[in-house]
């Protein structure tokens, strides 16, 4: 009974259970970062608001302030469409947004939020 | 000259003419990770900045589970009725009885009625035997297809007569004559048979669209309606949409596409 009407399905069946084990481990909606000038420096005390995409638009969700190195963290993001927005006054802001690969799973950002002062808001 | 030499203009005109016809699968493939409007110029080949995120969009924007499952469920239904009702109807007109041709001719001449003109009656039986809104409803006028009634009979014709004979000898009922003898003898049929009623099945749209009136009992289909009536700036999404809904096809008929050809076939160059 080992043939491709078995093998293939099974497989199938294989990887979804595989896939699910993984949301089910890493679905916290955990969003950790960090915000830099556009030196590269850590900025202190900047205010990060994370934007969740609502239909056809993005809602503010919820705003943290960076720590000490720079560093934020989210522990509530529901969604898998969101956006992040950093600003600091007299350094700059920033926006960029973040695709996930299922809702409120748990991701660092490979790359900080640069602070810009000419940042056009797009 | 070799065969091989005398054909290659022949092979070459066959692969330009897959080319063409797979250009529109790759294009709904490639927007469904790049999102780019179709009507970008100029228009690029190779897909810019690939991402499966369309797909996750699909999954979240609309029930995607729910309305697989209920497709899953109609179409598997589909399948288990075709096979067995088209085999019993296909063996039975393998048979010798007084007006045969007459039936022969009234299917062959049913075939010509469209759906559409059907579905006035076919609403208020379903209705009646209270199966609106459920999967058996959505599912029963799909039951036997005479096109797969005549794959079996194609099949069932090839079939000696002396081993029917035998098995009637042997004590077999014609109810065991189809099922232990016939059936392991039309692999073919049975694969053809599964292969378009499971086609014919998933991808019908106006008959959920009539049979249901829950949202939890919609089909693919209509949830590729539901998606494009109310979502903006679909472009990526919709075609993340289409491969979704057109995978389970495609993998089904490409696993089993030796034994469709096959039963299509059997039978072509009979006499």
């Amino acid at each position: 009974m080992i043939n491709r009407f078995v093998l293939v399905p099974g497989a199938l069946v294989l990887i979804a259970i595989v896939w699910n084990i993984f949301v089910f481990t890493h679905n916290h909606g955990v969003v950790s970062g960090r915000v830099v000038d556009q030196a590269g420096a850590p900025v202190v005390g900047a205010e990060v608001k994370l934007w969740v995409f609502n239909f056809v638009t993005f809602n503010e969700r919820g705003s943290t302030q960076t720590g000490a190195d720079g560093s934020f963290t989210f522990t509530d993001n529901p969604s898998h469409n969101i956006q992040l927005s950093a600003e600091k006054p007299g350094i700059g802001r920033s926006r960029i947004p973040v695709r996930l690969y299922f809702r409120s799973e748990d991701i660092v950002l490979a790359e900080p939020l640069r602070l810009s002062r000419d940042f056009d808001g797009k | 000259m070799t065969n091989r030499q005398r054909h290659w203009p022949i092979h070459l005109a066959l692969i330009a003419v897959c080319l063409v016809m797979l250009v529109p699968f790759y294009w709904v493939l490639k927007t469904s990770v790049s999102g780019e409007n179709i009507f970008a110029y100029p228009p690029s080949v190779i897909p810019r900045d690939p991402h499966p995120f369309y797909y996750v969009d699909v999954w979240y924007a609309i029930p995607f589970a729910r309305y697989f499952l209920n497709s899953v469920v109609v179409s598997g239904l589909t399948i288990v009725a075709n096979v067995v009702l088209n085999a019993m109807a296909g063996y039975a007109l393998t048979q010798v009885f007084p007006g045969k041709q007459f039936i022969l001719t009234l299917f062959l001449s049913c075939m010509m009625i469209p759906f559409q003109a059907t579905i006035i009656p076919a609403y208020l039986i379903t209705g009646k035997l209270g199966l609106l809104d459920s999967y058996l409803g959505l599912a029963l006028p799909l039951f036997s297809t005479i096109i797969c009634i005549f794959v079996f009979k194609a099949s069932f014709d090839a079939v000696p007569r002396s081993l029917i004979d035998a098995a009637r000898v042997d004590g077999l009922s014609e109810w065991r004559i189809i099922w232990k003898v016939m059936m392991p003898l039309a692999k073919s049929a049975v694969a053809t048979n599964v292969i378009l009623s499971f086609i014919w099945s998933w991808n019908n749209f106006m008959w959920p669209l009539i049979a249901t009136r829950s949202q939890d009992m919609q089909t693919l289909p209509l949830g590729l309606a539901r998606f494009i009536s109310y979502q903006e700036d679909t472009t990526g999404a919709l075609y993340a949409f289409c491969i979704m809904v057109l995978a389970p096809g495609i993998l089904l008929f490409l696993l089993a596409q030796k034994e469709f050809v096959q039963g299509l076939t059997t039978g072509a160059t009979k006499g």
